[in-house]
């Protein structure tokens, strides 16, 4: 009796001790970051699968009431600066969860890295996790906390900056203040920058590759207003522009405005820098011209008229596209081919979208603008014209005929000779720029850094304006409001 | 499980006669102390006294039975051939027990042997409860729990056990959502015990739990999707090979279950071997089932219907647009052969009013009786055979049995065969070993279908190519034919290729092939008298295959190849557009033959168990049994599935694929094959011990310990720990009882526990998965890991507490007998949706964030009416109550989400609550159906997926609140009638959805149709809303992207209640006369009956206009109940 009672204690600690491994089991096949290779795939999830530009079109001075159009809340709310009502796909709320679940991949492929016994395997991986990381948290900082500004951002609220995997249901987060989030995107920035390297990736378009970096870096440091810093990072990231800018009056006026969305986005372009596809209506780009507040046609000639009166001549960009009705103006470069059915044979789905998050046309801009500010007038127009004559009809890339030609007189006289050249020359980059990135959403930026007041008409029937709505320069109507779940993490300051 | 009656084996051999009786003496002296019958002396100088007891009822041998002989307070038990050996004095009283029997006390006076018949004790406290752990005396368990025999429930001509529970127990509901075979009811214990979670109980055969092949969700049982075939794992067993089924309730019953028992356990026990000569059994069911009939169903004729299509006609919607749709029935066919010119230069049909007319009328008068084509008389056939034999070495039971449907509709048919085998061996006095195998092989038909799919833009669900017979005799208006003047068969189009029901029936369907396998063995070890092993361990292995054959001659094949003009190329969403050139033309990518689509499900599982078992009685008084004991399980799932492309089926099996169709596939990101695989790892410790006082006093306790791997491989939250506690009280052994004559017992029990279940989330480590991620080329594609889940450290169980109370009694010498319980059930931990800040990652996060609250009442009571020697009547009712309410819930669904025929969960609200959106009448002007909106106005536009839900209107639970049965026996001599009666009551149900912005040829509309809004004023009378306006619907279309007419669908005008009485079976069986039977030389027993299943819907909610209360016409291959008869022979050799 006493040895079967051994026996059976015995044969008991053994199962118990078996149990710890037998019940390690994972229950189905799930991924495990075993090794550099698993990091890296986690990485594409790194980037934010949301696009920001359907509510950043509509809030900005891109967007007009045309009285009729499909009407869409992401689209119709942003215009009338109200809050989005749902949080689906092209909603700020939609960008915002979009932006953390990039950040929460960054967080568990940086802690996959760390652990590793042989981290120094890991040091690609590391250099885009970082980068990326610190790329969503500067989009949502822009977006939803005020500009950068070296005296007030230490205490204008911020956004939480998240450096670890969240591993229980409700985390308290804070959202700290503007300069403390700068300060982490620089530091995580500054260390995952030189990591980056090309090699490391399969698809290099669809990744923080250098180039999509340094701009980023360019980015960032010229909304910090670190200006020769923002040229230094914008000279890295592409070096001679003009083999890199959009062949916008040679190739594209060739491809034809039906094969053109298609061609737009494409990772063989070299102009993008850093693609990402995702769900989006606006992006799948057969709405965004029928929207009621878009693109007006007297919004259209009001950005393409003034800005090319400097050089003359006729923007390629503008090939006399609408989509639908005559007042549907749109320049073909949302692809509205990509439609993912839900099954094989359904006929519903979900429309996607590639964006381009920065171009070679970005980085110029962005170097002009610093050069502009640092003083270096005749560099800043050099890239400018270089722009210039890849954006003219019937002119060669790199030859823009002496008339056509950017000068410093010439932005000065644009604006009435009232402003020096430095404020003239920003001024026109920023006409230049609203031109380029029409239907893109970046105007927004530009509208929040430069606090450039918006006035929106409410169009009546029969085209009267029935109202119109004015946001002045300080309006925290500007900033758009977090979403209300937050108040769960123990954020109450919700912007609205 | 029994390992008793070898104790004859010490007396036989004699060898160990004196050890034993040393020992007895032993105990007796040491626990004696207290005792009133102490002996004062030893007699063991008695006669050595022999017999036989055998069953009453069955004639067999009783092995087990307890024989004491009262004077020398000795005892021993029959062997396994009901033999027993006892030494006793004249004078002496001989005492015979045994559980479930009533006990016989004997005078000795010096017979030579004395031969026992024992006759089971009537009244539920006689029972012996089998708990797949332990069989336990009913008389002394504490926890809620129903016993039933398999003849008692069994209905001849109903493969599926699963299927014959229905109104049989108190408090369990069973809903037969499909009656197609192998499709699984929805079974609830006591109500919903989840929220999102499994609500289905345990099923365990033989004291090894029954694990299903694919685990189908809530939803999914109702579904029609071809998976929902593997939902039922009990479709493998034959239903004569089982001898009772015990259904665990509260926490007590199943603690042993632990943290799996949330839901209740119904335990299923099949048939031994017994010593003694041979018994060979055959059962042979021979059934039809009955056509079902238009008169049951709520559709209009061919000419009502033809008034209907004209107004479609008028309103714009039968332009030849239609030809562009790909769908088109009698008008677009007109269209056609206006345009056809045939060689005689002549227009096949004159585009002339006259021509139009009369091509029309022959299709008004059609009236085509789909069900009449698609449907047939069938004949099942059900053989099985057994054989039951032993010795008192070996005891062995062997089964075979085939079942045979040729099939209810044109499209299906089941095979099944099944295989049972069993020995015990009685190797030596201590040990005792036995085998188990049992094998089922099913080859089953089912009409080809593929998924559902949620379309959450409409609001509905959405299935491709359905062909399920029963929904298209429903769906497909009676204008259509299947045959045309000549007798040929008669196309009409769809997806742009030609169509006829019968041919694609033909060349479109599933196969179904499922082999199930299980070797079960299990031993036991006697240390001592008081202190057993025992060991069961089992290995099942089960294997389906599902091909789906699209021949290249099917519809869905041709859709394939439709492109014969620029105008259907366009439409033709089956053809193939180059991303790299949007602006090309679309081409086929199926230019040769058809599909063939293969799914396979394998599980592998082992369970073993090792416990220790320790029964002892001390001083007469104290009875003590302990169970200590060990659970490792193991399951291993993988499925495969994989689409074939361009095989040809009547071209020598040539599989002819285009590379562009994978391409399409692949630049969409569907893979052409998948496989995935899980694994389930489960370890248990537990321990009960039970102690009885005087035979009066009760308690039992259980505390069982878990691990799992399926929260994932964090190692907090792997372990659970259960337990459960209960006493009872037999009342009727108190001496102030002794003399109320008419209360034969009285029994109270009382129980509280706390069970488990795993939910639904597995993420207590971060969940990390691979996909390829989409883009919008082909060559960009990556392979990448997403986080799906984040880590939840605070991952549980489900877990719930149950209290239960409850009464056994029975009266006047036990013809009234009854069991009362009520319970409260508090669930906690439940899974749910939760929105969170994002900030981490994950908006929306599964965690243990709801409770809920059940509480409800169970009745059992049973009686003989008239109990005369050649006539009696004998009656049971069931009845079980219950009530559920969520008490925390932090999600908030969306409208559709409470609107859909399942219904969805909201807090205060039950579990499954129905919703309606508010019908605020037809606008006067078009007869379009206005709704309260979620905006609080009034508007044909509800937004399905806005979470702001407060105008929605709760109906009440999808779950009944009300379950039951009454049966009713009468027996005169040989025969038997026997009718029951199932009930439910205090569910709603929402109406099959019928109305639709736009309508096709095809449709088939409900008789509501009459009533429709026509012209303005009508509002004021009818609530049916009109046929929509062509031109309207295009202009309201696309300004709001309302859906009001799927809005009303899901209104408070297409709810009913769900309250129905149904006559469940009728059957009169008749044993065939002794003398014939002696006649025959070699019969035993033989028995001949004759069962109506399902004959009469006595009641049900008149809105319903034949929808069956019960079922979910989902299409796939879902089938409703059917009328069936069975004649059934039984003959015993």
């Amino acid at each position: 009796m006493k040895t079967t009672a051994l026996y059976l204690f015995i044969c008991i600690s053994l199962m118990m001790a078996g149990c710890k491994k037998y019940l390690e089991k994972e229950p189905d096949n799930r991924a495990k970051l075993t090794d550099p290779k698993k990091v890296s795939q986690l990485l594409a999830s790194a980037y934010p699968l949301g696009s920001y530009m359907a509510f950043n079109e509509a809030m900005s001075d891109n967007a007009g009431d045309k009285g009729t159009g499909t009407i869409d809340p992401t689209n119709r709310d942003p215009y009338y600066f109200e809050t989005v009502s749902n949080s689906d796909q092209d909603s700020p709320d939609n960008y915002w969860f979009a932006c953390y679940n990039a950040i929460a991949a960054c967080n568990e492929a940086l802690q996959a890295c760390n652990s590793a016994p042989d981290p120094e395997n890991y040091q690609d991986q590391k250099g885009e996790a970082l980068v990326a990381r610190a790329y969503a948290h500067f989009m949502l900082v822009t977006l939803y906390s005020k500009p950068y500004n070296p005296t007030t951002s230490s205490s204008d609220p911020g956004i939480p900056y998240v450096t670890e995997p969240e591993t229980t249901v409700i985390k308290l987060y804070d959202r700290k203040t503007v300069a403390y989030v700068y300060e982490q995107i620089e530091k995580d920035l500054l260390e995952g920058l030189p990591l980056i390297t090309d090699d490391s990736y399969t698809v290099p378009r669809y990744h923080f590759n250098e180039a999509a970096a340094n701009a980023f870096a360019a980015r960032f440091y010229l909304y910090k207003k670190d200006y020769a810093k923002a040229v230094q990072y914008a000279s890295t990231s592409i070096p001679v522009f003009l083999p890199n800018l959009r062949p916008w009056n040679t190739t594209y006026i060739a491809t034809g405005i039906n094969n053109l969305p298609a061609e737009y986005q494409k990772t063989t372009e070299p102009a993008n820098l850093l693609l990402v596809t995702c769900v989006s209506i606006y992006n799948y780009g057969l709405n965004y011209a029928t929207y009621r507040y878009a693109l007006t046609t007297t919004i259209k000639d009001e950005i393409l008229n003034t800005s090319i009166a400097v050089t003359g001549g006729a923007w390629a960009l503008d090939l006399g596209t609408f989509v639908g009705s005559q007042k549907n103006p749109a320049i073909p470069k949302l692809n509205y081919t990509d439609f993912a059915l839900a099954n094989p044979t359904a006929n519903y789905g979900l429309p996607y979208g590639t964006i381009s998050l920065f171009t070679t046309e970005e980085v110029l801009f962005n170097k002009a603008e610093a050069n502009a500010y640092l003083g270096n007038y005749d560099a800043a127009i050099a890239d400018l014209n270089t722009y210039m004559s890849t954006r003219l009809l019937n002119v060669t890339p790199g030859n823009l005929p002496a008339g056509n030609t950017i000068t410093q007189s010439k932005v000065t006289a644009h604006y009435g000779n009232s402003l020096n050249v430095q404020d003239a020359l920003v001024r026109y980059i920023l006409e230049l720029k609203r031109a380029e990135f029409i239907h893109e959403g970046m105007r927004w930026f530009d509208v929040l850094r430069y606090s450039i007041p918006i006035s929106h008409d409410l169009i009546g029937s029969g085209d009267v304006v029935t109202g119109t709505i004015t946001i002045g320069p300080d309006d925290k109507l500007r900033l758009l409001k977090l979403p209300d779940q937050v108040k769960l993490s123990g954020i109450n300051d919700l912007n609205r | 499980m029994s390992f008793r009656g070898t104790d004859f084996q010490y007396f036989r051999q004699g060898k160990h006669k004196w050890a034993l009786l040393f020992a007895l003496t032993f105990f007796s002296a040491v626990f004696s102390i207290n005792s009133s019958y102490a002996v004062p002396f030893q007699d063991t100088a008695g006669i050595k006294v022999n017999g036989k007891v055998t069953d009453l009822e069955e004639g067999a041998p009783l092995a087990g039975v307890s024989v004491q002989n009262m004077r020398t307070r000795r005892g021993t038990v029959t062997n396994a051939a009901g033999n027993y050996s006892i030494d006793a004095a004249i004078g002496d009283s001989i005492r015979f027990s045994f559980a479930g029997k009533l006990p016989k006390t004997v005078l000795y006076t010096g017979q030579a042997s004395i031969n026992i018949e024992l006759t089971k004790s009537e009244g539920a406290l006689g029972e012996v409860i089998i708990t797949g752990f332990q069989n336990l005396d009913k008389k002394k368990f504490s926890g809620a729990s129903a016993s039933l025999k398999a003849s008692e429930v069994k209905i001849d001509g109903l493969p599926d056990v699963s299927k014959m529970l229905e109104g049989r127990v108190a408090g369990v509901s069973i809903q037969n959502v499909s009656s197609t075979f192998g499709a699984a009811p929805k079974i609830r214990i006591r109500g919903a015990t989840s929220i999102n979670g499994e609500n289905k109980p345990l099923w365990v055969v033989d004291g090894v739990v029954l694990e299903d092949l694919v685990n189908i969700s809530n939803d999914q049982l109702s579904s029609g999707d071809p998976t929902t075939l593997l939902g039922s794992s009990v479709a493998g067993i034959n239903v004569n090979d089982i001898e009772s089924f015990d259904i665990l309730k509260d926490a007590a019953a199943t603690a042993l279950y632990g943290a799996r028992a949330m839901n209740g356990v119904v335990v299923i026990t099949t048939k031994k071997g017994r010593a003694g000569r041979h018994v060979i059994s055959y059962t042979g069911n021979f059934s039809t089932q009955f056509k079902p009939l238009y008169t049951d169903y709520n559709i209009m004729n061919s000419v009502q219907q033809m008034s209907v299509l004209s107004e479609l006609d008028r309103k714009g919607w039968l332009t030849t647009n239609i030809l562009s749709s790909g769908d088109y029935g009698v008008y677009g066919k007109y269209y056609d052969l206006v345009n056809t010119v045939q060689p005689d230069g002549s227009f096949a049909i004159a585009n002339t009013p006259e021509a139009k007319r009369d091509y029309l009328l022959r299709y008004a008068k059609a009236n085509t009786d789909w069900f009449d084509i698609l449907f047939r008389q069938s004949f099942v056939q059900e053989h099985s055979l057994s054989i039951s034999s032993g010795t008192d070495k070996l005891q062995s039971f062997f089964s075979t049995s085939f079942y045979n449907d040729n099939g209810w509709t044109v499209a299906d048919n089941v095979k099944r065969y099944t295989l049972n085998f069993r020995n015990n061996y009685n190797i030596s006095d201590k040990l005792n070993v036995g085998f188990l195998t049992t094998a089922s092989y099913r080859q089953q038909q089912a009409p080809g279908t593929v998924s559902r799919n949620a379309n959450v833009v409409t609001g509905g669900f959405e299935r491709d190519f359905d062909i399920n017979p029963f929904s298209f005799a429903l769906n497909t208006n009676r204008t259509l034919t299947a045959y045309d003047d000549q007798g040929q068969r008669e196309n009409f189009t769809r997806n742009f290729a030609p169509f006829n029901i019968l041919t694609e029936l033909e060349n479109n369907r599933i196969k179904l092939n499922v082999i199930d396998l299980k070797l079960q063995g299990e031993a036991s070890y006697k240390f001592t008298k008081q202190l057993r092993y025992e060991f069961i361990g089992a290995i099942r292995y089960v294997r389906s295959t599902q091909e789906h054959e699209v021949t290249e001659n099917s519809n869905m094949a041709n859709a394939y190849r439709a492109a014969s003009t620029a105008e259907i190329r366009r439409n033709n969403r089956f053809l193939y557009q180059d991303p790299e050139n949007p602006s090309a033309e679309k081409v086929v990518v199926l230019p040769y033959g058809g599909f063939y689509n293969r799914q396979e499900d394998q599980l592998l599982n082992f369970d073993v168990r090792n416990s220790l078992n320790y029964v002892n009685t001390f001083a007469e008084k104290h009875d003590v049994n302990l169970l200590l004991g060990q659970q490792l399980k193991y399951s291993d799932r993988q499925r495969f599935n994989n689409t074939g492309y361009g095989y040809q089926y009547d071209n020598g099996g040539v599989a002819t694929p285009d590379f562009r169709i994978l391409k399409q596939n692949i630049e969409q990101n569907f893979p052409y094959y998948g496989m995935t695989k899980l694994y389930d790892r489960f370890a248990a410790f537990y321990f009960n011990a039970q102690y009885t006082y005087n035979s009066k006093y009760n308690l039992y306790a259980t505390v069982r310990y878990d691990g799992s791997n399926q929260l994932g491989s964090s190692r907090t939250a792997r372990w659970l720990p259960t337990w459960s506690f209960g006493g009872a009280w037999n009342v009727n052994d108190e001496n102030f009882m002794k003399n109320i004559k008419w209360i034969n017992y009285l029994k109270l029990r009382a129980s509280y526990g706390l069970t488990a279940s795993l939910g639904p989330a597995t993420n207590s480590n971060i969940i990390l998965r691979n996909q390829n991620i989409h883009r919008p080329f082909a060559s960009d594609i990556e392979t990448i890991i997403y986080i799906a889940n984040l880590a939840n450290t605070e991952l549980t169980w489900e877990k719930n507490y149950t209290t239960n109370i409850g009464v056994d009694f029975g009266f006047l010498n036990n013809r009234l007998s009854s069991s009362i319980d009520v319970y409260e059930r508090n669930s906690f931990d439940l899974i749910t949706l939760i929105k969170t800040s994002g900030i981490g990652g994950e908006s929306l996060k599964a965690g243990n964030y709801a409770d809920m609250t059940s509480h409800g009442a169970e009745i059992l009571l049973s009686g003989k009416i008239i109990d005369k020697k050649t006539w009696g009547w004998k009656s049971t009712i069931t009845a079980g109550y219950n009530e559920t309410k969520i008490t925390r819930a932090e999600y908030l669904p969306q409208i559709f989400d409470l609107v859909k025929a399942e219904g969805g969960n909201l807090k205060d609200y039950p579990v499954n609550g129905l919703f309606s959106i508010r019908y605020s009448g037809l606008d006067p002007n078009s007869g379009i159906p206005q709704f309260l909106n979620e905006k609080g106005e009034v508007s044909p536009a509800v937004y399905m997926q806005s979470d702001s839900v407060k105008n929605l209107k709760f109906e009440g639970s999808v779950d009944p609140k009300l379950t039951g049965g009454f049966n009713n026996t009468f027996t005169y001599k040989a025969f038997s009638l026997n009718i029951f009666v199932t009930f439910q009551a205090g569910n709603k149900i929402r109406l099959y959805p019928a109305f639709k912005n736009s309508y096709s040829e095809w449709d088939a509309t409900p008789k509501e149709f009459y009533d429709r809004w026509l012209m303005p004023g009508d509002q004021r009378t009818s609530n049916v809303p009109s046929i929509m306006d062509y031109y309207y619907a295009v202009l309201t279309n696309n300004a709001t992207s309302a859906y009001p007419y799927n809005n009303y669908n899901y209104s408070t005008e297409r709810v009913a209640k769900g309250d129905f009485i149904r006559l469940k079976t009728v059957s009169l069986s008749y044993q065939l006369p002794e003398t014939f039977i002696k006649k025959s030389g070699f019969l035993k027993t033989t028995a001949l009956s004759v069962a109506v299943i399902n004959p009469w819907l006595i009641y049900s909610d008149k809105k319903l206009q034949g929808q069956d209360p019960e079922f979910f016409n989902a299409g796939g291959v879902a089938q409703p109940l059917q009328r069936q008869i069975t004649l059934s022979l039984k003959a015993g050799l």
